[in-house]
């Protein structure tokens, strides 16, 4: 099948790229972009395992076209925080104990962090409804919402007054 | 926490970050479908559309033909796999069986049965080319329901099949039924006649999937040499390499299993379904091969856990239940194998019962082989005697934990199988309840209602081997070959730390892979931190011992006269000629070389598990949607090495018993085929189906090992399910016996719709 | 001497008995000193060199599935008991 050119901004880089247009933007950045952070859960929207940030939206990589990303900004795990210099998200996630397998950790972290891009004191209900398309087997999502909430707390306190 | 008798340890009971953290909320972790070798192809599987045929014909020119395809293969390519059965780690294995389950010979047994696999050059090619693989099926009527595959005019999967007794017989007719058990103790009959209040009822539970997030998956290389390199999402390394080995004739030493980070698996990736395969198609192609399972094929061809129907009789007497008698039949799926015994074992365990009688059926249907789940067979034998105990005690008029309490197993309890009780902390969950401020909460509102559950586990023990290589700076790198899937990398550190005295931040442990590490058994049974913990504590000793030697020659003291404490080596007579861990460290290659500490051991003194449960619910009278309002969890934890992961163990037990109890069912139409092989369909507890988890972590030391570590993973499966439904009872009045209580069921039954 | 509790099923090969005490130090030499009160015993539990793999034995209640030849320290109980596998 003929790949199709797109451009777009990828965790903060200019990025070309070849693909296929029946080809999902999770199997463009597994198979094509070597960007394994996001996982195939289960390939039809229902686990957020695959959850990127596409213009500042969570998406569930596995219902965008990889084709659908021309022009656009887009932010995976990888582009978060890398050791050294982790989001306060995953940070707590380390403390708090939030994560066990971990595989749908990536998911979590991408989606709590448009979460409190947005708003910035969620209550734990806010949180509970915010996550609910993320699935999580391990940890029955106690510490995950309370790694969640203490993230919003210090990202308040080191905020500038 | 409640704390029995309990040392005082510098690192064991800490709450350290894990080592493999970082890697995972970067989302750097390597989980097995992230693995790219180069000239990497993919491969995908040919499935049966029906749940029960004859494979007449299996047709592969077509897709053989296509552009991208590079290898197709069917059982024909599998070498022929003996009737016999093999020993493989935890469990035995029939090797005819497990090579049919891999890939169907002349029947399919269920739908979603492997019957053939592609690989290609991109993934969407080969999901093409399964499509023009052309299977010709003779199909045959499935049976789906343990009872229904019990009667004697069933139609039957394997005309070959007859019942098994525990002794070994077979009975004279072929059979669905594979197996039969039974425990028999006192006289269930005259205890039931001279009880005070006797009930008898009947529970079915529906087949339930572990739910891991990650789907199965394999990479294989057959390398030019002749060996086999296998990345592989597991449980257990070198289990996979024995089953590999056997099922394609290879000798163990060629094959290599690389553990990938695993993406949860609760039991379910323990059997092997993929790496025979990906092997196969690797060999025909010449290039590694790359196989994941898509959701649905998780859920049709996977190994959930067994439907159960049970039917369960109890009598008291003066407040001591006297009497249980239970039959217990319990879905195999499409091989034998479910976990009935193990049902029959744990159904009474928590209680001092004097008279029993427990027979379990092990019968085959037409839906995927059943592996193990978290604590296998004691949940729904949990359900029913919970269920009925909660029902019967409400008649006597005492509380549901008093009763409890004055019933419980205590050391020297003689369970079922007629073997004492060591020490355990049955009874010491029970009282923890009792007094926990959950309990002592007054339960109040319409439609609302606290229910209580307790229930047992086994554990493991089994084999495990590690080694710990002390490097010059003092630090040290600890080598397991069991699976860390929750967090085992952390407590086996904690536990080699405590053992040699240095700290947590100085030692890195690793999983490797199986030529670099004698044989571990899979990470189930809750075996890891206890059993590869005994490992770690023995390596740690053996460097202690190394230590004392390298120490008398730097101090020119005599051996005999050295002592390991904390992290040096000191002179028993003069404390001031000591040496430091890091010292000796440094001059190891001066001393007489590396110093490296090893064990390797088939695990002893496995101590058991206990969970009390409580959980109050509200039941929407409208909708029949059960809400959890509030749940705590007491469990005998023995000893919490990493007490935030033991939390973790028992928030994510709790949380699959809760999605067992309320909504999780497989639901087949008439002809077998699987209708809700998706994450939408088949409901697990979202961030929204939960509230927090209360703990309330019991530790009464297990004596078996140094530290007193109990297996903590498995046990907070077993009381949810009851303890949602007495709860449930509690706030409707009505008692269901059937799982789940989805709203549809809530509604139908609390209205006779 | 090393005691054996017989499960229900298997009770009938000994005239009933529940538990019987045997003078043997391995798992192995218990079966074959069982074989020798009620003949053909042993082939029922062994196969292949291992205890069927539908059952397994409780050695002092700890269940292990393979230990045929390890050492048995006097007084050990065993129990024959259907084989467990864990998650």
């Amino acid at each position: 099948m003929r790949r199709t050119q797109v451009q777009a901004t990828i965790n903060g880089e200019r990025v070309e790229f070849l693909c296929e247009p029946r080809q999902s933007l999770l199997e463009v950045l597994r198979e094509e972009l070597n960007l394994t952070g996001a996982k195939e859960g289960c390939n039809n929207g229902n686990c957020g395992a695959c959850s990127v940030l596409l213009n500042g939206r969570v998406v569930n990589s596995c219902c965008v076209l990889g084709v659908e990303l021309e022009g656009a900004d887009l932010t995976t795990i990888e582009g978060i925080g890398q050791a050294g210099s982790l989001h306060p998200l995953q940070q707590t996630f380390l403390e708090e104990a939030a994560l066990q397998c971990g595989i749908c950790t990536p998911g979590f972290i991408v989606s709590a962090k448009a979460l409190l891009d947005k708003e910035p004191h969620p209550d734990e209900h806010r949180v509970r409804w915010w996550l609910a398309n993320n699935l999580c087997r391990c940890t029955g999502y106690d510490k995950i919402v309370r790694a969640v909430l203490k993230a919003a707390d210090q990202m308040e306190e080191v905020k500038p007054v | 926490m409640t704390t029995v008798d309990r040392p005082s340890y510098k690192v064991i009971g800490t709450r350290p970050i894990r080592p493999d953290g970082v890697e995972k909320v970067t989302g750097q972790a390597q989980y097995g479908a992230d693995i790219r070798p180069p000239g990497l192809v993919y491969g995908r599987i040919v499935r049966s559309p029906h749940a029960h045929a004859r494979i007449l014909s299996i047709d592969t020119s077509e897709a053989e033909a296509m552009p991208g395809v590079l290898a197709v293969v069917t059982s024909r390519d599998l070498p022929t796999a003996a009737d016999k059965v093999e020993e493989l780690g935890e469990t035995a294995v029939n090797l005819r069986e497990l090579s049919e389950n891999i890939l169907a010979h002349d029947k399919a047994l269920y739908h979603g049965h492997a019957v053939a696999a592609v690989a290609a050059t991109s993934s969407q090619i080969a999901a093409e080319a399964v499509t023009r693989v052309k299977v010709t099926y003779e199909v045959l009527p499935p049976v789906l329901d343990v009872r229904d595959a019990m009667r004697p005019d069933a139609p039957l999967l394997n005309e070959n099949r007859h019942t098994k007794a525990m002794d070994g017989s077979l009975s004279e007719k072929p059979s669905n039924i594979a197996s039969v058990v039974q425990f028999k103790g006192g006289d269930v009959e005259a205890a039931f006649a001279a009880a005070d209040h006797v009930l008898e009822r009947e529970y079915s539970t529906s087949m339930v999937h572990q739910g891991y997030i990650e789907p199965h998956n394999s990479t294989a290389n057959w390398n030019s040499d002749g060996t086999l390199t296998i990345w592989t999402s597991t449980q257990g390394s070198f289990v996979v390499r024995a089953q590999v080995a056997q099922v394609l004739k290879l000798p163990v030493s060629r094959v290599r299993v690389i553990p990938m980070e695993i993406g949860g698996g609760f039991g379910g990736k323990i059997p092997i379904y993929l790496d025979p395969v990906a092997a196969l198609l690797s060999k025909k192609s010449g290039r590694p091969v790359q196989i994941t399972m898509n959701r649905t094929e998780v859920f049709q061809a996977s190994g959930p856990t067994s439907g159960t129907h049970i039917k369960v009789k109890a009598g008291i007497k003066d407040g001591k239940l006297t009497a249980v008698q239970a039959t217990l039949s319990y879905e195999a799926g499409a091989y034998p194998g479910s976990p009935v015994g193990a049902g029959c074992m744990c159904m009474i365990s928590p209680y001092n019962v004097e008279n029993f009688d427990l027979t379990g059926y092990d019968v085959v249907v037409n839906k995927p082989k059943t592996s193990a789940y978290r604590a296998p067979g004691a949940p729904a034998a949990s359900f029913a005697i919970e269920s009925l105990l909660d029902e019967l005690v409400k008649r006597t008029g005492s509380d549901p934990l008093e009763f409890r309490l004055s019933n419980s197993s205590r050391e020297n309890t003689t369970m079922v199988t007629g073997v004492p009780f060591p020490r355990i902390g049955a009874e010491e969950t029970v009282r923890a309840a009792l007094d926990s401020p959950h309990y002592k909460s007054p339960m109040e509102g319409p439609n609302r209602g606290r229910g209580v559950a307790s229930g047992f586990w086994f554990n493991a023990g089994l084999q495990s081997s590690v080694a710990v290589s002390v490097n010059p700076d003092g630090t040290v790198n600890l080598i397991q070959g069991s699976i860390d899937i929750g967090g085992t990398r952390a407590s086996l550190s904690m536990q080699l730390a405590e053992t040699l005295g240095i700290g947590y931040d100085d030692i890195r442990a690793t999983v490797v892979d199986t030529d670099s590490v004698g044989h571990n058994d899979v990470t189930g049974g809750s075996r890891t931190t206890f059993a590869s913990g005994l490992a770690v504590h023995e390596a740690g000793l053996d460097i202690q011992r190394q230590m004392v030697q390298r120490a008398s020659a730097l101090l020119n003291v005599p051996e005999d006269n050295l002592e390991y404490v904390g992290a040096e080596v000191r002179s028993k007579s003069d404390p001031s000629k000591r040496i430091s861990f890091t010292e000796i460290a440094s001059k190891s290659g001066q001393t007489g070389g590396p110093i490296v500490g090893k064990a390797s051991l088939s695990a002893r003194g496995v101590g058991a598990a206990f969970g009390t449960h409580i959980a109050d619910v509200e039941v929407d009278p409208g909708t029949g949607k059960v809400t959890v309002l509030r749940y705590t969890a007491v469990q005998d934890v023995g000893t919490a090495i990493h007490p935030a992961y033991v939390e973790g163990q028992i928030h994510g037990g709790v949380a699959q018993g809760v999605g067992w109890a309320i909504n999780e069912e497989y639901y087949y139409d008439e002809q077998g085929h699987l209708l809700n092989s998706s994450f939408l369909d088949y409901r697990m507890p979202t961030t929204l189906d939960l509230p927090m988890i209360e703990t309330v972590l019991v530790e009464v030391p297990n004596p078996g090992h140094p530290y007193g570590v109990r297996g903590v993973g498995e046990v907070p499966i077993v009381p949810p399910l009851a303890a949602i439904a007495n709860a449930v009872a509690d706030a409707t009045g009505h008692r269901f016996t059937v799982l789940p209580l989805s709203p549809r069921r809530i509604v139908e039954e609390l209205y006779g719709l | 001497m090393v005691v054996i509790i017989i499960p229900a099923l298997m009770r009938p090969y000994f005239d009933g008995a529940n538990r019987l005490e045997v003078e043997a130090s391995t798992l192995d030499a218990v079966l074959r000193a069982l074989d020798d009160r009620s003949p053909g015993f042993y082939e029922r539990l062994v196969e292949d060199g291992r205890v069927r793999p539908e059952l397994a034995i409780a050695v002092n209640g700890e269940v292990y599935q393979m230990a045929l030849h390890e050492r048995l320290a006097p007084g050990t109980q065993l129990t024959i008991v259907p084989a467990i596998g864990g998650g």
